[in-house]
């Protein structure tokens, strides 16, 4: 992908997380969490509800806090002082569940906010900006309209472009199509597609098992805060492991 | 009732207005940072400025102008009548301001929020791009109810002596006898400046619930 930089050499880290704990009181949401994703890479993370699969992608642009263990992205270590976290949330792209466009802004306006603030981008450099990957995510049409006059598929695909704006190294999709109508999921898988075949590494969590066989480089598999067991998708689907995966595949598989 | 008499009522309404606007729009001001404060996540902050809004909320109008009357006399700052009243009714709006944009920024989802910090967006650029636009919208008719009680709310300014409306309405009364006629006319007075903000009020809130649907 043109648009990312190549500086850092292949085969680098772009997000190691070391022995990452995290608790919510006596609760232990993530135990022992030890990722390494190179550049370009693209992760499925899947498990059950309350696996922790959320938890964890939040962790890496802090949106959640943790307790123990250390996040890098690229060259910054993420601490939990303002400053890298600022500095990790500019390379780090996120696209919800609810989309969570601003209701109150165009769709042009939600994708120059965050370059205009954060990047110090001019108004004219950061509108460019936004109709051209706008124009990518193929919903430049709507520019001038507000999120609440789309469908659902169209916002997350705002929220795609919105995030794409900030020129981010990595993408995390957090269910990006589970509160979507099943006929609008496709518009949005076909959006995470390209967006991978141009090299974006990307972590999705997901229960759309054909995206995963189709993108993913590796798929996580991720149970009671715990990494179960990962492996490229073939080796994932047709031969897992654990006897936890074998269930948790067998019931949405089953189910489609 | 005399021309010189309404000309006085109305010299008193022009003051009523104008202790309704500088405590509205101080109370405004200073009410946006309660409502930050109140929001900031820092507990001693919010604990200090829950206090404050407490004090206001809990004791009368008419108490709190007094001790910001006769209070500074006391400790020897002199303030005429106006000015007393200006700040009193200053903190006062900014209690109940701050408390109600509190609560709006509070209604603000929490996507709002991760969605701008995912962006990288800074707390003042969250703030002021994304959630006060929103929570201002949603306190809209509250906020414009307020108003309504704050310039009812200024008649009290006439019992530690300020002439405005109520004050200016008993002088005339005193002076022609007619306490009817006079304060049937100070009332209306007071319903032409708070009946259209009732009503715009309440169109507002339903074109937000329109909207919401």
């Amino acid at each position: 992908m043109n648009e990312i930089s190549s500086s850092k050499p292949e085969g680098q880290a772009m997000i190691s997380m070391a022995g990452v704990d995290k608790w919510y009181g006596a609760f232990q949401a993530l135990k022992d969490i030890n990722i390494s994703v190179g550049k370009g890479e693209k992760i499925v993370l899947c498990g059950p509800s309350g696996s922790g699969k959320s938890t964890l992608i939040r962790c890496i642009n802090h949106l959640e806090t943790y307790q123990k263990g250390e996040i890098r992205v690229g060259d910054i270590v993420l601490g939990h002082q303002a400053k890298s976290i600022d500095a990790v949330r500019r390379e780090v792209g996120m696209v919800f569940q609810q989309f969570n466009l601003f209701p109150h802004l165009t769709v042009l306006e939600n994708c120059m906010l965050a370059p205009m603030r954060a990047l110090r981008l001019s108004k004219v450099e950061a509108e460019s900006r936004a109709r051209q990957l706008l124009e990518r995510v193929r919903i430049s049409e709507q520019a001038d309209k507000y999120p609440a006059q789309l469908s659902g598929g169209q916002q997350q695909r705002v929220a795609i472009a919105r995030a794409l704006c900030m020129r981010p190294q990595v993408m995390l999709f957090d269910e990006p199509t589970s509160a979507l109508d099943p006929e609008m999921v496709k518009e949005v898988l076909d959006t995470m597609i390209a967006l991978a075949e141009e090299g974006m590494t990307m972590i999705c969590v997901t229960h759309e098992m054909g995206f995963a066989r189709q993108v993913a480089d590796r798929v996580i598999f991720m149970a009671s805060g715990a990494v179960v067991e990962q492996a490229p998708p073939a080796e994932f689907f047709s031969d897992p492991k654990h006897e936890r995966t074998r269930k948790f595949l067998g019931e949405i598989l089953g189910r489609h | 009732m005399g021309r010189d008499e309404i000309i006085f009522l109305l010299i008193g309404l022009k003051w009523t207005i104008a202790l309704s606007i500088v405590g509205f729009v101080c109370g405004c001001i200073a009410g946006l940072f309660i409502a930050l404060a109140r929001t900031s996540g820092v507990r001693v902050v919010e604990g200090l400025t829950a206090g404050y809004i407490a004090v206001f909320q809990g004791t009368p109008l008419l108490m709190q102008l007094f001790v910001v009357y006769y209070g500074l006399a006391l400790i020897g700052i002199k303030v005429d009548a106006w000015l007393a009243v200006a700040v009193g009714l200053t903190l006062h709006a900014s209690a109940y301001l701050g408390e109600i944009w509190r609560g709006a920024i509070e209604a603000v989802p929490q996507g709002q929020t991760e969605a701008s910090k995912a962006l990288a967006l800074s707390y003042s650029s969250r703030m002021k791009d994304i959630i006060l636009p929103q929570a201002l919208r949603i306190s809209l008719p509250a906020t414009i109810g307020f108003l309504v009680q704050l310039i009812k709310g200024t008649s009290l300014a006439s019992i530690v002596g300020f002439t405005e409306l109520t004050r200016a309405g008993n002088i005339i009364s005193n002076q022609i006898f007619q306490p009817l006629t006079v304060f049937g006319i100070v009332g209306i007075l007071y319903f032409i400046m708070c009946c259209p903000l009732t009503i715009y009020g309440a169109h507002l809130e339903r074109k937000f619930a329109a909207q919401a649907r």
